[in-house]
C-alpha cells in the first residue's frame, strides 16, 4: 500500500573505485589521499601535470597492502550557532585482489538508525555495487551508487569526499612548493574527471617528506571556494600505514563544519570475503 | 570494552553468575529499539460502530542480541501496543526469539523469526514467510514472529534457504472499536481453516537467491497455509478462512546507475482458490542533489496485476502506484514520501503521505496521512471512504 521509506540518508558510504595498481584505501586514507601527492624523487624533466600525476600515484601506492582494516568513527556536526550533533559508526574494509575494496559501515548513533549497515563492492571499470540493511524490516536493499554530491549523514562531507579515492578519478597539476604550519608541502591542483562531481577543482597540500595530505580546498561548480578540509593527528600504524585521527571539514559558504575522528584502528585482522556478503550484513550488530 | 569485560569477568563471574547459575551471564547484550506515542485523527464520521474521531496509543519495540559461545547467537525482539479504543490493537508479540548457529558454509536458525523477501515498493508478493500484523497499519512492514527451523547454505554466488514452519499465525485485524476498518469488523477469533490441522499445519518453503553484477535474483517455492485469508460470511459475519496452497515466485532487480528496475511474480494454486498469477513490476529513478540544493528526489512507478481480474480477492488486480520520495539530506534526516495507487479499471485511489524528521539525537517525529478517494464502486476500498486519517507519531529511540 505504502512505499517503504528507505533510510537513504547514509547509503553511499564508501564508494571506492580503486584500480589494480591503485591503493586499496580505507575510510580515512580515502580522505587523506584526496589530497595526496607527495615529495617525489621523480621531479626531473616533467611538466607540472606529469609531476602531479607521478606524485599522486606514489602516494596511492604507499597506501597499499593493509589486507583489511577496522576502525571506529565519530562524526560531529557543528552548525553556525555552534550546536553539535554526533554520529557514531564502525567501518570494516577488505582489500580484494585485482578489484576495488569491499567495505562495511555499521551505524551506532543516532539511535533511530542504530543497526543500519551498508555494504559496498567497489570496482575499477564498472559501477560499484551497494546494499543497505534496514534492521527493523530485516531487509537488505540494493541501492544505486551514483550519488556523488549528496551530504553524508547531513554532514559537510559529500559522498565523493568519503569514497575511496583513486588516481584515475582526477587529473593533476603541480602548482609549486610552500610551507604549511612549518611543514614543507607540495601544492597540487586536481580536477575531477567524473561529470557528476560537485567540484571544479581541489587544491591539495601534501607533506613532502611523509607523502600525506594535510589540507584540501574544494571549489564548487561556480569555482568559488566551498570547503576546506584539514587532516590532523596522523598516526603511523604498524610502522606502515599513515592515518589521520582527526579531520575537520569547514564549509566556507555556510559556516557549518564537521569533525571526523577515528579510533581503534586495526590492520590485518583476518577478515575474509564471507564477512562482506549480504548475509553477513544481516548479522551485524 | 575489553576492560569492562575483564572487570565483569573478575567480579561478576564469581558473584552474579554463580547466583544466576548461568555460565554466560557476563556476556554482553546489544540492544536497539523505540518507545512511541501515536495519535490518529479521523476526518469523517465512521459508517460503523466505532465513532471516535481521535485515537491514541503507545507502542514499544526492542531487539536484544548476544553471542552464545563461538558460533551461536540469540536475538529476542519483543513488541507491544496499548490502544485507547481497540482491544484487538492492544497486543504483544515476540517478533523474534531465535537462536542462530553459524557454520563455515551453512547456518541454522531455530525459533520465532522474521524474514524479508522481495524488491518492490508497493507490495511484496514474494514476502510470504511471516504473517502481517495488519492491525498495526496499512504498511506491510509490520509482521508477526513466525516459528521456524531454517537452514541456510551459503554459496559464492548467494544462498539457498530451506524452511520448515511448524505453526501458523493468524492475521490481526481491527476490532469492533477500531479504526480504520470496513463496515463490519472481521471476526478474527473464529478463523476457519481448510486443513484439519488448522494453525498447527506444518508449512515448507525454499528460496534460492544471489547477485550477478547489476542483477539481484531470487526464486522461491512455498507449500502450506496462505498468509492472506479469504473472507467467508457465516451468519453474515466476515470471518477469515485460511486455505492451503502451493506457490512459486521470482523476484528480480536490476540496478543501473540511477535506475532501479524491479519485478516480483507469483503463481499460486490450491483447492479453495482459482489458480492464478500475480505480478508487480516497475522502476525507481533518483535525481540526486536537485538544482544543487542537496535534496534527492526519487520517482517510483509500479504496476500491480492479478490475472483473475474481477474475480481476484486482492485489491490490486490492475493497479498503478506512482510515488515520490524526497530526502533533504539534512542534519535531521528529513524525508517525505507521497504515493498514490490507482485502480486502472475502477478508478479508486489510495493516497498516502509520510514525512519524518529527527528531533534530537534520541527522538523522531513521523506524520502519516491516508486518503481513499473515488472508491464508491470498489467493493473493498469503498468501505474505507469514510476512514481517511492523519497520524502523528513521536518516538524515543535507544
Amino acid at each position: 500500500m505504502r512505499i517503504q521509506l528507505a533510510n537513504q540518508f547514509m547509503y553511499r558510504m564508501n564508494n571506492s573505485k580503486s584500480t589494480e595498481k591503485m591503493m586499496k584505501s580505507t575510510w580515512s586514507t580515502t580522505l587523506a589521499v584526496a589530497l595526496l601527492i607527495g615529495a617525489s624523487p621523480l621531479a626531473h624533466a616533467q611538466t607540472p601535470e606529469e609531476l602531479g600525476l607521478a606524485i599522486s600515484t606514489q602516494v596511492s601506492d604507499q597506501n597499499d597492502g593493509f589486507a583489511d582494516s577496522t576502525s571506529n568513527m565519530t562524526m560531529t556536526l557543528i552548525n553556525r550557532s555552534g550546536k553539535k550533533s554526533v554520529r557514531r559508526m564502525r567501518a570494516r574494509t577488505l582489500e580484494t585482489a585485482n578489484d576495488g575494496d569491499k567495505s562495511l559501515t555499521i551505524f551506532d548513533e543516532p539511535a533511530d538508525v542504530k543497526g543500519t549497515a551498508s555494504l559496498t563492492y567497489s570496482h575499477a571499470l564498472k559501477p560499484d555495487e551497494q546494499w543497505l540493511f534496514l534492521p527493523a524490516l530485516k531487509r537488505v536493499k540494493r541501492i544505486s551508487s551514483k550519488n556523488k554530491t549528496g551530504a553524508f549523514m547531513g554532514s559537510e562531507f559529500a559522498f565523493e569526499d568519503i569514497s575511496s579515492q583513486e588516481v584515475d578519478k582526477y587529473t593533476y597539476k603541480h602548482l609549486g612548493e610552500e610551507e604549511l604550519n612549518g611543514i614543507a608541502v607540495h601544492k597540487i591542483e586536481s580536477y575531477p574527471t567524473d561529470k557528476y562531481s560537485g567540484y571544479t577543482r581541489l587544491i591539495n597540500y601534501i607533506d613532502k617528506e611523509r607523502l600525506i595530505g594535510l589540507k584540501v580546498e574544494f571549489y564548487d561548480r561556480k569555482d568559488k571556494l566551498l570547503k576546506v578540509l584539514t587532516l590532523n593527528d596522523y598516526e603511523h600504524h604498524d610502522a606502515k600505514h599513515w592515518r589521520p585521527a582527526r579531520m575537520e571539514m569547514v564549509n566556507e559558504q555556510t559556516g557549518k563544519s564537521t569533525i571526523l575522528e577515528f579510533s581503534n584502528y586495526a590492520f590485518g585482522t583476518g577478515l575474509t570475503d564471507k564477512d562482506f556478503s549480504s548475509n553477513a550484513l544481516k548479522k551485524l550488530r | 570494552m575489553k576492560n569492562r569485560r575483564k572487570i565483569c569477568k573478575a567480579n561478576m563471574l564469581i558473584t552474579t553468575c554463580a547466583m544466576l547459575t548461568i555460565s554466560n551471564a557476563c556476556a554482553e547484550w546489544s540492544q536497539r529499539g523505540d518507545i512511541s506515542f501515536q495519535v490518529q485523527g479521523f476526518t469523517d464520521t465512521a459508517q460503523h460502530s466505532a465513532t471516535q474521531s481521535f485515537n491514541t496509543s503507545l507502542s514499544g519495540s526492542a531487539e536484544f542480541n548476544r553471542a552464545i559461545g563461538e558460533n551461536g547467537n540469540l536475538t529476542i525482539s519483543p513488541f507491544f501496543r496499548i490502544d485507547q479504543h481497540d482491544d484487538e490493537r492492544t497486543h504483544v508479540d515476540l517478533r523474534e526469539f531465535i537462536y542462530r548457529y553459524s557454520g563455515e558454509t551453512w547456518e541454522l536458525n531455530v525459533g520465532l523469526g522474521k524474514v524479508f523477501w522481495g524488491v518492490a515498493e508497493s507490495n511484496n508478493l514474494v514476502d510470504i514467510i511471516n504473517q502481517k500484523d495488519a492491525v498495526e497499519g496499512l504498511s506491510p512492514e509490520h509482521k508477526l514472529g513466525q516459528p521456524m527451523v531454517n537452514i541456510l547454505l551459503l554459496k559464492d554466488w548467494g544462498e539457498i534457504s530451506l524452511f520448515v514452519l511448524p505453526g501458523f499465525r493468524e492475521r490481526t485485524f481491527a476490532g469492533p472499536d477500531g479504526r480504520p476498518r470496513g463496515f463490519l469488523p472481521i471476526d478474527s477469533d473464529n478463523a476457519a481453516y481448510e486443513s484439519n490441522a488448522e494453525d498447527a499445519h506444518v508449512d515448507f518453503a525454499a528460496r534460492i537467491s544471489g547477485a550477478v553484477n547489476e542483477w539481484d535474483l531470487g526464486a522461491h517455492l512455498f507449500h502450506g497455509t496462505s498468509r492472506e485469508p479469504l473472507l467467508i460470511f457465516p451468519a453474515f459475519i466476515p470471518t477469515p478462512f485460511y486455505y492451503q496452497m502451493t506457490q512459486v515466485g521470482v523476484d528480480i532487480q536490476a540496478t543501473l546507475e540511477s535506475w532501479l528496475l524491479k519485478s516480483e511474480a507469483i503463481y499460486r494454486t490450491g483447492d479453495s482458490i482459482i489458480d492464478h498469477a500475480q505480478l508487480v513490476s516497475g522502476f525507481e529513478y533518483s535525481f540526486y542533489g536537485v538544482a544543487e540544493s542537496g535534496v534527492d528526489i526519487g520517482v517510483v512507478a509500479e504496476w500491480l496485476y492479478d490475472d483473475r481480474g474481477d474475480k481476484a480477492d486482492t485489491v490490486f488486480q490492475n493497479d498503478m502506484l506512482i510515488g515520490f520520495r524526497f530526502a533533504l539530506n539534512d542534519e535531521q534526516s528529513s524525508e517525505a514520501l507521497l504515493g498514490m495507487i490507482t485502480d486502472l479499471d475502477g478508478g479508486a485511489n489510495v493516497l498516502t503521505a509520510e514525512a519524518s524528521r529527527r528531533v534530537s539525537d534520541k527522538f523522531k517525529l513521523t506524520l502519516e496521512a491516508t486518503v481513499w478517494a473515488n472508491a464508491e464502486k470498489d467493493l473493498f476500498l469503498g468501505q474505507l471512504e469514510q476512514e481517511d486519517y492523519l497520524q502523528i507519531e513521536f518516538g524515543y529511540f535507544f
